[in-house]
């Protein structure tokens, strides 16, 4: 714990580092914690499991990515890392009025008709808070911790000279570093996420079934972040209501057309899995909350992944071959022979039985057995091995394994190949 | 707090800050009761402030060292000579910015409800942060104040009589938010916080003179962190206490 603390100071400026508020409460609580673990004899594993998941800073959210694929953690952990938040430090009333009123220019309670003090969400790198405009809107308001910004760039900066062997080897191409930081930075600001609500909530009306905020500009900067308040439960308390089979397939297949119908109509998506991010009503309908992650594919890369997609053809053809070689040519690199038995191996342990390409079968994938999770842990570990990790596909495959999360967690059937080749 | 102060303290509860600041200054205060002489207390009390608002605006432009009292005067548009009616020196002025900017934080802590039930750190966070929005206008003279107050001679250094009268009321409204939080009695640490909080206080106003980012964002968050931790070594010596 000490050195991790003393490594969190490494190259750090006078903002300090965000890992660094996760650990200063790690710290602050660490008496009480020992004294919890001395009485139940927890086993040091599980305690390793726990302070990695109280870091949950922005090498957390790498290393979900990352770590995936290195085999140091049980499989468990990497599926909750990836839906992991970039929760900030809890603030009380006072910061957050200070926090406001700084952005706002003047204090929560005047610019809204009532604004409660108490947040009642965690969002990413901030809190939100529900408040009534004086026209009678009821809102969700995020307030961001401040000074968050500098804090992350300082973690980017520890992460680099902490990775160098790493980037060195090959494993983690700093492409990889660099889509990261720039996505990661881009989510402190608000006034960006507004922009992504703002396309979503247009581009995703086609599908029906989906609920998008409504940004509120007057009441926005980039601090803070005020949209309409979505109706719908978090997945545990939608469970939690035991609902039927039929309509958690229902349910299965609208978060698995979402997913397909924004990768492969809108080339953009909502990219981060967080299961604070989706609300779920009684009918199936979703709302999307959390717009800090958006990822906008490339014209290119969708090109290269819609012929992968239900490739109909042998895996093992040089056409397919050449397919996986212009994956790589894309960001200048060159298909190691290691790297390609690697993906081959993907694609016939785990896409082509969950996505089956063979048109004539009806087919509903059943999302309940673990077995396929296991496939997709061990194919991505191999791939990391191989050096195979692509940048430009590092928050689609986030948001791929997140949306795996829950269609598991749904005890889902989904129809996915169907889905996939209505919008290929 | 005097009783006096309370009571005052209790008739601005809901008002806001603005009013707050106005709050009528040590000598002021026996002006300020209602009666035959209120319109001319008032008209006193408007010359005051009148007097400092001219003395801050070239504090902040010209630099303290600078600013002449006759300059201030000018500004203000009275007579030199008035200007030594209601203070003895610019010194004197800055130093009834000061006992201001002291009482409206505190009465700013005291007149919110809901601070009440807060945690130490928010208490304290809230004071401060008080302090600073007050400080917020005149940066540049801040600055200059502190070093001006190194002088061994400066009615603004620490040992002048006022200087220090000001700091003990501030420490003791300090030593009662811990109280409240904190009961002395099992707080091993708690009578050398307020001299802890005072040293911390001016490293935070260092650190808020020097804080380039943007909306001085890195002082909210050296506050809250720091603040945070200097809290629970408070609580960590309650188990050290009796």
């Amino acid at each position: 714990m000490r050195r991790a603390l003393s490594m969190a100071n490494i190259g750090v400026g006078v903002a300090g580092s965000y890992l660094g508020y996760a650990l200063q409460r790690a710290f602050l609580g660490e008496a009480e914690r020992e004294r919890k673990l001395k009485a139940t004899h927890t086993r040091a594993a599980r305690r390793m499991a726990d302070e990695m998941k109280a870091l949950r800073g922005a090498a957390m959210k790498f290393g979900q990515t990352l770590s995936l694929q290195a085999g140091t953690l049980p499989d468990e952990t990497l599926v909750e890392l990836a839906s992991l938040q970039m929760s900030a430090p809890p603030m009380h009333a006072s910061l957050v009025r200070a926090q406001f009123k700084q952005s706002l220019g003047d204090e929560p309670e005047k610019i809204f008709k009532e604004f409660s003090p108490e947040p009642f969400a965690a969002a990413s790198l901030g809190q939100v808070h529900k408040a009534l405009t004086h026209q009678g809107d009821r809102v969700a308001v995020k307030i961001q911790y401040p000074g968050i910004q500098q804090s992350l760039a300082n973690d980017f900066k520890m992460f680099r000279t902490l990775t160098k062997p790493a980037q060195a080897s090959g494993h983690i191409p700093r492409t990889a570093i660099d889509e990261v930081e720039q996505q990661i930075l881009a989510e402190t600001d608000y006034r960006k996420e507004a922009d992504n609500i703002e396309f979503f909530h247009q581009r995703l009306e086609p599908l029906g079934f989906i609920e998008v905020p409504r940004v509120l500009r007057k009441y926005s900067s980039d601090k803070v972040l005020t949209m309409s308040l979505m109706k719908g439960q978090h997945l545990d308390d939608w469970l939690a209501r035991r609902p039927g089979q039929k309509v958690r397939n229902q349910l299965g297949e609208r978060l698995f057309e979402l997913f397909y119908f924004q990768l492969l109509q809108v080339e953009a998506l909502h990219a981060d899995p967080h299961w604070g991010n989706y609300l779920f009503t009684n009918d199936a309908r979703i709302s999307l909350v959390d717009f800090g992650c958006a990822k906008y594919m490339s014209r290119a890369t969708l090109g290269y992944l819609r012929s992968g997609f239900l490739y109909p053809g042998s895996i093992h053809s040089p056409e397919f071959r050449r397919l996986l070689e212009k994956y790589y040519e894309e960001e200048g690199r060159e298909l190691q022979p290691a790297t390609r038995r690697a993906l081959i191996r993907f694609a016939g342990n785990f896409y082509r039985k969950v996505y089956p390409p063979d048109a004539g079968r009806q087919m509903a994938f059943d999302f309940g057995d673990p077995q396929f999770l296991k496939d997709f842990l061990a194919a991505s570990k191999e791939l990391f091995r191989t050096k195979g990790v692509l940048s430009e596909l590092i928050f689609m495959a986030r948001a791929e394994m997140g949306m795996y999360q829950t269609l598991h967690r749904l005890k889902a059937k989904v129809r996915t190949s169907e889905i996939v080749r209505k919008y290929l | 707090m005097t009783t006096s102060r309370k009571s005052a303290a209790r008739r601005r509860v809901g008002s806001d800050k603005v009013q707050a600041a106005r709050k009528p200054s040590r000598s002021g205060r026996k002006t300020a009761r209602p009666g035959k002489g209120a319109t001319r207390a008032a008209t006193k009390e408007a010359i005051r402030e009148n007097i400092v608002k001219a003395a801050l605006a070239l504090f902040q432009t010209k630099g303290f060292d600078a600013t002449t009292t006759k300059a201030i005067a000018r500004k203000a548009g009275i007579a030199e000579g008035t200007v030594f009616n209601y203070f003895k020196s610019k010194d004197d002025i800055a130093l009834h910015f000061f006992e201001q900017e002291v009482d409206q934080a505190m009465a700013a802590v005291r007149d919110n409800p809901r601070l009440r039930k807060a945690p130490l750190e928010e208490k304290l966070f809230a004071l401060i942060h008080a302090q600073l929005e007050y400080l917020a206008p005149y940066e540049r003279f801040i600055g200059a104040a502190m070093i001006h107050a190194l002088k061994p001679s400066s009615p603004l250094g620490p040992f002048s009589h006022r200087a220090m009268e000001l700091r003990h009321r501030y420490l003791r409204f300090v030593q009662e938010l811990i109280d409240e939080s904190l009961p002395q009695k099992d707080n091993a640490f708690g009578f050398l916080a307020p001299e802890v909080f005072w040293i911390y206080y001016m490293g935070a106003l260092l650190y808020w003179l020097y804080d380039a980012s943007e909306g001085k964002q890195n002082t909210l968050a050296f506050l809250d962190r720091s603040l945070n931790l200097g809290a629970a070594m408070l609580r960590q010596g309650k188990r050290y206490g009796r």
